[in-house]
Parts: C-alpha cells; sequence; structure tokens
C-alpha cells in the first residue's frame, strides 16, 4: 500500500527537448492510475521516471513520502511490465520470475512459494520450465506480469503492455490485469494510447499532452465534462463531433447552420462545437441536415457518418458528423437526415485556447 | 528500372508467378543451375590444395622434388607418417613435433580464449555503458583492422622486447590479440537486443556484473563459439610473428616447423596435414555454434 507523489516533475533531454512540462499529481495507495495521450506526448517518459530508467530534470518524485529522485531503479520497489515483455530469452518462466527474487538474496523456499503462487494467479503453472520462445504472445505478456507480481513491489509500473497482442486477447488481458490489480491491491501506473483501454481500466485516468496533464480524474468525469478541446476529442469512441463556430450574440453560427440555446459566450472569436455521436437524435425540425455517406453496423447500434450540409468548414475538409443510432435505423446514401441536439448537454471550446466555455 | 514508379513489388510477383521456370521461392531454375555452378568451381578451388597435400603426402621425398606435388596417392602413407613420431631437431635445443603441437596449441587457444574475452568485455562496455566519446573509442578499435600486426612489426617487436617477452608464449600471444573483428561482431549483436531487456534486469536488481554474467554471456555462447573458432585458426597460423619474436627452437609452433622437414618432402607433407587438423577438427566440433550465430546476421 504505497502512496506516490509527483512535484513539478520536468524531462529536458541533453538536447534541449522537452518531454514532460512539470507535472504535479498524487495517487493514493492502491489506485489504478492510467496515462493516456498520442504518441510522443511524454507519458512513457513520465512512468519511466517514476522507475528510475529516466533521470528528472527538475521536481520531485516521492514514493511513500521518501524522496526517489537519486535511488536507483532496483532499490524503489516497483515492478515494470514492458510492451514488447522483456523476458530473458535464455531462461525458463521460473527462471525468469525468480531472478529479481534471487538478486535480492532471498530464500530459495520463499522464492519457489512466491512463483508457484503467482503462477497459480496467472494460470501459467504449466508453462514454468518452457522458454519464453515456446509461449506465445498472451502467455508471455503473463510471465511478465508474472515478474512484477511475486516481487510484491509498492507500485506496478505498465508499459503500455498490450499493444502487441491482437484485439481479443487484449480485452482478455485487459480484463484480468483490472481483476489481478483489485485482488492484489497495488498502487498502479498504466501507459496506453488506446483510450478504451484507459476508460476501463482507470480508477482515475491522467489525458497528457505535450509533456503536460491536460486533465486528470475520473473515466466518466473526463467523458462527461472535459476541461479542454483536446480531452473532449481524445476520450470517447466514436469520437466527438466537432463543428467550427462563432457567436452572435444569440446564435452560435457555423456557415448556413444557425444555433440557438446558448447565452453568454464572447463574441467574434472562432468558437468550436462539441457533440458526442449519442447526443444527437433524429428531429424534423433539427438543425443539422446531414448528407449520409457511410453507415457501419455495430450489431446493437449503427454509426452513420457524413457532411453537415452549408456547416463551416475547417480548411478544405468538410465538416463531418458521426451520429450513433440504432440497429433498425438504415438510411439511404446520399439521403439527407435532419438531426436534433439538446444545447444543455453540448460543449462549447474557444478554438485558440482549446479551453472549455460551456 | 527498378526504380520507375509503375515497377512494384507486385508487378515483380505477378510476372515471377507467370513464369513457366519459376519455382516456389521465387528463383528460376537457370538462376539455380548458375548459382551450383558458382558452387562447384568454389568447391575445387579451395579443395584442391587439400587433395595435393594429402595425396604428395604418401609419396617418396625424391618423387616430390624431382615431379613437383602430386594429385593422387602413393604408397609412403605409413612411413613418411611414422617419421613425425621419430622425429626430433633443432640447432640450440631439440624440438619434436609433439612439442610444437603443445606450442601451437598453447599459442592458439590462448590467443582464441583471450581475444574472445577482450571482445566480448570491450563490446560490453561500447554498447552498455554510458561513457564520454565511446564512439570514438570504437572506432579506434576498428581502425586497428587496418594496421594488421605485420604492418607494425618494427613498433611491436620493440615494445615485446622492452617487456621482457621475446622468447615467451605470451610474447607470441599478446600482439596477436588486439581482434577488432570480434569487437566489431559482438557490439552488433548486443545492439539487436531490446533496450527494454538491460531495463528489466536493473529492475530486477542486476548491476553491471550480474546483467553481463546472467543475461550476456549466455546469451552470447554461440557467437562467442565463433569468435573461438576464427580466433583459434588466426593464432594457430601465426608464421612471421613467433619467427620474429622467438629464436628458441623450442618454441617452434607447426606451422614454423614443417621448414624443419621440408617443404617438398613426404614428411613435410605429413606434417603439414597433422597442422591442418586441429583447426578442422575444432570447427567439426563448432560448427553448429558457428553457423548458427553467423546465419543470424
Amino acid at each position: 500500500m504505497s502512496k506516490v507523489q509527483l512535484t513539478n516533475v520536468k524531462k529536458t533531454y541533453p538536447n534541449g527537448a522537452v518531454a514532460v512540462r512539470g507535472v504535479d499529481m498524487e495517487i493514493q495507495s492502491g489506485e489504478f492510475i492510467v496515462f493516456v495521450g498520442p504518441s510522443g506526448c511524454g507519458k512513457s517518459t513520465l512512468l519511466r521516471m517514476v522507475a528510475g530508467l529516466e533521470s528528472i530534470t527538475d521536481g520531485q518524485i516521492m514514493i511513500d513520502d521518501q524522496l526517489m529522485n537519486d535511488i536507483s531503479p532496483a532499490d524503489r520497489d516497483v515492478a515494470m511490465v514492458f510492451q514488447n515483455y522483456a523476458l530473458y530469452p535464455h531462461m525458463t518462466v521460473r527462471g525468469n520470475m525468480s531472478y529479481g527474487l534471487k538478486n535480492r538474496g532471498m530464500p530459495k523456499e520463499e522464492i519457489n512459494q512466491r512463483v508457484s503462487d503467482a503462477a497459480k494467479m496467472l494460470r501459467i503453472g504449466d508453462f514454468l520450465d518452457r522458454q519464453p520462445n515456446e509461449l506465445s504472445g498472451g502467455q508471455r505478456q503473463r510471465v511478465a506480469m508474472g515478474r512484477a507480481i511475486v516481487r510484491e513491489p509498492k507500485v506496478f509500473l505498465f508499459d503500455e503492455p498490450l499493444s502487441n497482442l491482437d484485439a481479443k486477447l487484449r480485452v482478455q488481458m485487459r480484463i484480468e490485469i483490472k481483476r489481478l490489480q483489485r485482488r492484489m491491491n497495488v498502487t498502479s501506473i498504466y501507459v496506453t494510447h488506446d483510450q478504451t483501454e484507459a476508460m476501463t481500466l482507470a480508477d482515475r485516468l491522467a489525458v497528457i499532452n505535450d509533456g503536460k496533464i491536460e486533465q486528470m480524474g475520473t473515466p466518466i468525469d473526463l467523458y462527461n465534462d472535459p476541461a479542454t478541446l483536446f480531452v473532449a476529442s481524445f476520450i470517447g469512441s466514436p469520437q466527438v463531433n466537432l463543428l467550427p463556430a462563432t457567436f452572435d450574440g444569440q446564435h452560435l453560427i457555423s456557415g448556413d447552420v444557425k444555433l440557438t440555446g446558448f447565452t453568454d459566450l464572447p463574441v467574434s472569436t472562432d468558437l468550436v462545437l462539441g457533440i458526442r455521436p449519442d447526443e444527437l437524435h433524429l428531429d424534423d425540425g433539427g438543425q443539422f441536415p446531414m448528407r449520409v455517406d457511410i453507415v457501419e453496423q455495430h450489431g446493437s447500434d449503427n454509426l452513420i457518418y457524413g457532411g453537415i450540409l452549408g456547416a463551416m468548414n475547417e480548411g478544405e475538409e468538410e465538416t463531418e458528423f458521426c451520429f450513433k443510432a440504432g440497429q433498425d435505423m438504415l438510411p439511404d446514401l446520399e439521403s439527407t437526415l435532419m438531426l436534433g441536439f439538446n444545447a444543455e448537454r453540448a460543449m462549447v471550446f474557444s478554438k485558440d485556447s482549446g479551453e472549455r466555455l460551456r | 528500372m527498378l526504380n520507375a514508379p509503375w515497377y512494384s513489388a507486385k508487378t515483380a510477383a505477378n510476372v515471377c508467378a507467370k513464369h513457366p521456370l519459376v519455382d516456389v521461392v521465387g528463383h528460376s531454375r537457370g538462376r539455380a543451375l548458375l548459382v551450383h555452378i558458382v558452387l562447384c568451381m568454389g568447391l575445387v578451388f579451395m579443395l584442391s590444395p587439400i587433395v595435393v597435400i594429402v595425396a604428395s603426402s604418401t609419396h617418396f621425398t625424391s618423387t616430390l622434388q624431382q615431379q613437383g606435388l602430386q594429385w593422387l596417392p602413393s604408397n609412403q602413407a605409413i612411413q613418411n607418417y611414422s617419421l613425425i613420431f621419430t622425429f626430433e631437431a633443432g640447432f640450440s635445443d631439440q624440438i619434436t613435433p609433439l612439442g610444437m603441437l603443445k606450442n601451437s596449441l598453447i599459442v592458439a587457444t590462448s590467443v582464441a580464449t583471450l581475444t574472445t574475452i577482450l571482445s566480448l568485455l570491450t563490446a560490453y562496455a561500447i554498447v552498455f555503458f554510458r561513457m564520454p566519446g565511446k564512439q570514438i573509442v570504437f572506432w579506434f578499435v576498428l581502425v586497428t583492422l587496418l594496421f594488421p600486426l605485420e604492418s607494425r612489426f618494427v613498433n611491436t617487436y620493440s615494445v615485446t622486447a622492452s617487456l621482457g617477452l621475446i622468447n615467451t608464449h605470451i610474447g607470441i600471444i599478446l600482439p596477436v590479440l588486439a581482434a577488432a573483428l570480434g569487437t566489431f561482431f559482438f557490439r552488433q549483436y548486443f545492439l539487436t537486443l531490446p533496450k527494454e531487456l538491460i531495463e528489466a534486469a536493473i529492475l530486477d536488481g542486476a548491476g553491471p556484473l550480474r546483467f553481463l554474467k546472467d543475461i550476456i554471456v549466455p546469451l552470447s555462447v554461440s557467437r562467442a563459439g565463433a569468435i573461438f573458432v576464427i580466433a583459434f585458426m588466426i593464432g594457430w597460423n601465426q608464421y612471421l610473428w613467433p619467427l620474429m619474436i622467438s629464436t628458441d627452437d623450442s618454441l617452434y609452433t607447426l606451422v614454423r616447423g614443417i621448414r624443419l622437414l621440408g617443404q617438398e618432402s613426404g614428411p613435410g607433407m605429413a606434417l603439414v596435414v597433422i597442422t591442418m587438423l586441429p583447426p578442422f577438427l575444432l570447427l567439426l566440433a563448432f560448427q553448429k555454434w558457428f553457423f548458427k550465430s553467423l546465419a543470424a546476421h
């Protein structure tokens, strides 16, 4: 049970590239935190700084109120699961799992006990004497987790551990990781670029962009109440619909589309309206005429994609919406649907700063 | 033509698939034939000296001196080969072929072992340690390839002499050790190892020595085997350097000692055959490792 605290943590590489621009975060004991963001946003660097694999340019990292900045990775009592598993190829599964314990001088009986307990938990007991190249991707990932579990560390660190697995296995392992973490109740930090993984695993999510935390909170808070345009567009699948617009004092205007129900917005600044695909509904008096381009049938529901007729365009590209409808809804291609929305639930952002205005 | 945008890999594949003389791998039979002809020529080129040596080792010395080396075997094998076991020569002190074999083994095994260890350690330091100027160090190591021992005899001799190593095994061995090839070979392999491997080991509490002992050495065994074989042959085949650095007859190696029996003599040829055997046997013993590690590149 360990608390992790980051205070104004920064990372600048010797070539001047800034990877992390000052991160403050407090992770409670037993909490499952997910860092999510596009590739190159600094999320892995931040994780590796907690592990001690990257040096810290500025700021403090504390684990259990103990300053970690200058403590070696081996002495931080953290265990990490890597994307490519990083198993020792010449050692058996048992060898891989017991190596860290052996190096710490643990007695043999205890090592064996821990390895067999972890193997049972991960259902890899039958493979203990095999070598990694005799295992499937999913089994290797379990071994990598086993290697972390036997250590009984203060903090688990996961660096995109499921990225190398196929889609089905990924979902399966995702559930397993969550179950395992609940059961062991170990503070965990998990890095991913996959927002579904992030939403489903996290107790709290940190959306990271360009080396900064854009927003941190529970997955559902971030979905319902994103603080910035970046968070709104990153969280949620299918992605939020975005419409460039301006405010004239009474209406939100986007090309020929005039929307009512908005007040208290800055006049003559560039704005962006955000509406989640499931917030749209069919409405003969609706304000969005949508030309149907593609209908994706996902089983329980259909995703209908198309351009909004008359709307202001972002550069060359036509403004496209996604409308989430039931499985019965199968409009003809090229037909026009009239869509309405609830202005109360819509979000408005400043285009320049990305800040949420309402 | 290959750079033309219309010539895609797909078109190439289609052409190949339609060609009647193309097997599954995509090579035409004509090309396979050509490859085999070239390989057979290479084989003849490389094997004929060995055939000549083995055949000549079964002839009278007089035949060899009058008619030159022979392609076909004769009936003097037993006489020639048994002479080797009774032969003894030397000016100040005596050396037998068995003594030469011992010297050759000491030199070659030491060169092989030390070269392998040194190359592995050098590559380990260059790849895994954060040290200033390690690229420069690596290039300096590579540059030694441009200066083989023969090109630096004079300086090497004076250094060896000043260390008092003339007429010693160490004097024969030391200057041969600087083998950039091994360092390069190990370095290239280490660079292919995922960096997460070392990070996982760090988190598992392994320091540099443990990482070397538990991860790097076991992973490098087959490559070390290949380097060992190559270095063994380099050590075994040393001729000029031992000739320069040792005046004692007791330090004769096999390669150098052939002269004592005469190059164009039956027993001399028999000694050549014996001299070729140990590296050949070593290669046989190591061939699995040898080819495995070379094929991986």
